[in-house]
C-alpha cells in the first residue's frame, strides 16, 4: 500500500473532527475526497502530514508507520502535500520560493531538472519568477502552492481544494495540470467539484461527519444526482 | 565648536555601530520566531564575562576570548529557546508568555554573572591599540574597529538570509511555518538556530563593547533598551532599515548628551519613540502600506 490510514481520530483540543477515518490507496491509484467543508477533510490531511497528531489510530506511508513523525521527515520521505489557499511566503520571490521548496536532500540532488519540469508545467510561473508571492493572483498562487509541492519531489502528492475560488476556466487549466502531474505521480485530490475529481481520479471517498462513509469507483460510478444526493442528502433530489 | 561636533558624531556613529549589531539579532529572533527576547542584554552581558574569563582570567588572549563570548552566549540563547520558549509555541497568548519567560530568563542571567564573576568591574583589553584621528578628532583605533566590522557583519547577515539555503529557510519560518514545514525544513530546529545566531550576534556585541565600558551584571540592560528603541524606529524585519535606524538612534543620543546632559538623553529617545509610534506605527522607514 501507497498510503494507509487506519482508525485515525482527533481534533483540536477537546473538538473531535475525525471519528475514526479508514483510507488505502494502492500504488498505482488516485484517490479523490470530498465532502461537506467541516467534516474534517484538511484536518485530515494536516494529521497525514504530521502538523498535527491523532489522538487514534495509524498513518503509513509505503509500509512504514509514520503517526509520530515531524512533517521535515515525512516530506523527506516523500509524502507532501500543498495546503488549502496557502499562500506560502508572502515576501519571497517566486523562483526564490521554488528554489527553497527542494529542500530535503532527495529534491535538492534533482532540483534544476525538477524547476524546468514546474516551469514546463505551470508558464506563467515561469513569467513571474521575480515577483513576490503575496501580489500574484490566486490562480497563480495556487500554481505556485502545487510547483513549490513538486519541487519536494513527491512519491504520493496530496492537494487540499486546489480550485477553491477559482474561474471555471482556471480550474479547466489546473485540472489538465493535475492530470499530467498524475502520469508520474499519484495524487490524493479534496476537491468539492466532483466532476473534476471523476475525471482525474479513479477511486471518490466521501468524508462526512469524520469518517469515510461511502467510496465510488470510477468504473461504476453513479451518475450525478446520486452523487449529490449523497453529498446533500435525500432531499436535494 | 566644529572638533566637538565632529567627536561627537564619531561617538555617536561607534554608538549606532553596536546598536545596530544588537538589533539586528533582536530583529532576527522577532522575525523568525515572533518571540520577542528580553533577555538580549543579559546574553550581551554573559558574552563579555565569558571572553573575560578566557582572555583576562586565563589569559589565553583576546581572539580566543571573542571566539568563546560569542559561541558561549550563542550557547546560551539555544539553551533559553530550549526551556523557555519552545514549550509555549501554539499557545494562543504566546507573545506574552515569551516576554515573561525571556525577563525570567534576563534576571536569572544578571544574578547568575553576579554570582559567578562578582559585581567588580572589569573590562577587556582592546583589538588593536593605538588612537585614529579623522577630521580632527581622535577616537580609539578599536572603536573605529567596530564600526568598519559592524557594516561588515550585518551585510554578511543579509547576504546569509538572502541567498542560502539555511538563511532563506529562516525568512519562510518567520513568514509561514506551516508551509515551511510542508517543503521539509525542520522548524524545531530553524527556532533554535535563529535563537544561537541572534544570542551570538548578542555575544559578539558584548565582546566589542567590554573593551569600552566596564563589564558588570548590568552591562546589557541600557544597550538592550537603545536596541529596542532601534527595532522600533526601523520597524522589525529589514536589516537595510535597522542600520538606519540605529544610525539615527547613535548619533541622535551622542548629539542629545552634548545638548540636553546625559540625564535627560533617555527621556528625549522615548519621548521621539512615543512620537513615532503614534505618526508612523510600521516604523520611521516603513513604506507607507
Amino acid at each position: 500500500m501507497m498510503l494507509r490510514v487506519t482508525g485515525v481520530e482527533g481534533g483540536y483540543g477537546s473538538v473531535t473532527v475525525l471519528r475514526g477515518v479508514d483510507l488505502e490507496l494502492a500504488p498505482g491509484e488516485n484517490l479523490g475526497i470530498f465532502g461537506p467543508n467541516g467534516h474534517g477533510k484538511t484536518t485530515l490531511l494536516r494529521m497525514i502530514s504530521g502538523l498535527l497528531r491523532p489522538t487514534a489510530g495509524t498513518i503509513a506511508f509505503e509500509g512504514e508507520e509514520i503517526t509520530s513523525w515531524p512533517p521535515s521527515r515525512i516530506v523527506a520521505a516523500g509524502l507532501v502535500q500543498a495546503q488549502q489557499g496557502n499562500t506560502l511566503f508572502g515576501d519571497m520571490g517566486v523562483a526564490e520560493t521554488l528554489e527553497l521548496a527542494a529542500f530535503t536532500p532527495r529534491a535538492r540532488k534533482d532540483a534544476s531538472a525538477q524547476l524546468d519540469r514546474v516551469y514546463a508545467q505551470f508558464p506563467r510561473l515561469a513569467e513571474r519568477r521575480n515577483q513576490r508571492a503575496k501580489t500574484l493572483s490566486g490562480g497563480e498562487r495556487q500554481m505556485l502552492s502545487i510547483g513549490a509541492a513538486l519541487m519536494c519531489v513527491p512519491r504520493l502528492l496530496i492537494l487540499d481544494e486546489p480550485t477553491l475560488g477559482l474561474s471555471p476556466k482556471l480550474k479547466e487549466e489546473l485540472s489538465q495540470a493535475f492530470k499530467a502531474i498524475s502520469a508520474d505521480v499519484p495524487l490524493i485530490l479534496i476537491e468539492q467539484d466532483v466532476e473534476l475529481l471523476l475525471s482525474v481520479t479513479n477511486r471518490l471517498c466521501l468524508l462526512e461527519q469524520g469518517e469515510i462513509v461511502r467510496q465510488i469507483d470510477r468504473a461504476n460510478a453513479p451518475d450525478h444526482a446520486e452523487i449529490m444526493a449523497m453529498y446533500f442528502g435525500e432531499a436535494a433530489l | 565648536m566644529i572638533e566637538t561636533l565632529i567627536t561627537t558624531a564619531l561617538a555617536g556613529v561607534v554608538l549606532a555601530a553596536l546598536y545596530a549589531l544588537m538589533a539586528s539579532g533582536l530583529s532576527l529572533i522577532w522575525t523568525t520566531l515572533g518571540v520577542f527576547n528580553f533577555s538580549h542584554g543579559a546574553l550581551m552581558m554573559f558574552g563579555a564575562h565569558i571572553a573575560w574569563t578566557v582572555t583576562v582570567a586565563w589569559g589565553l588572549g583576546l581572539v580566543p576570548g571573542l571566539v568563546a563570548g560569542v559561541a558561549g552566549a550563542a550557547a546560551l540563547g539555544i539553551i533559553i529557546e530550549y526551556l523557555l520558549v519552545r514549550p509555549f509555541y501554539g499557545k494562543p497568548n504566546m507573545l506574552l508568555i515569551t516576554v515573561m519567560t525571556t525577563l525570567a530568563a534576563m534576571i536569572i542571567l544578571e544574578k547568575s554573572a553576579q554570582i559567578i564573576w562578582g559585581a567588580r568591574l572589569k573590562q577587556l583589553p582592546r583589538l588593536i591599540e593605538g588612537d585614529v584621528t579623522i577630521l580632527g578628532a581622535t577616537i580609539s583605533a578599536h572603536e573605529a574597529l567596530i564600526v568598519l566590522l559592524a557594516p561588515i557583519v550585518l551585510i554578511a547577515l543579509a547576504k546569509f538570509t538572502e541567498r542560502s539555503r539555511i538563511g532563506r529557510s529562516l525568512r519562510a519560518v518567520g513568514q509561514n511555518q506551516d508551509a515551511a514545514a510542508l517543503i521539509g525544513i525542520n522548524v524545531p530546529w530553524t527556532f533554535a538556530l535563529a535563537f544561537a545566531l541572534g544570542a551570538g550576534l548578542a555575544g559578539l556585541t558584548g565582546v566589542l563593547l567590554g573593551s569600552i565600558r566596564f563589564i558588570t551584571p548590568g552591562l546589557g540592560a541600557e544597550p538592550l533598551v537603545a536596541a529596542m528603541i532601534v527595532v522600533i524606529f526601523g520597524g522589525l524585519g529589514s536589516l537595510g532599515q535597522t542600520a538606519a535606524a540605529a544610525l539615527v538612534i547613535g548619533l541622535g543620543e551622542a548629539f542629545l548628551v552634548l545638548v540636553v546632559g546625559l540625564y535627560w538623553t533617555p527621556f528625549v529617545l522615548f519621548l521621539a519613540l512615543v512620537a513615532i509610534l503614534v505618526l508612523r506605527p510600521n516604523g520611521l522607514f516603513a513604506r507607507a502600506q
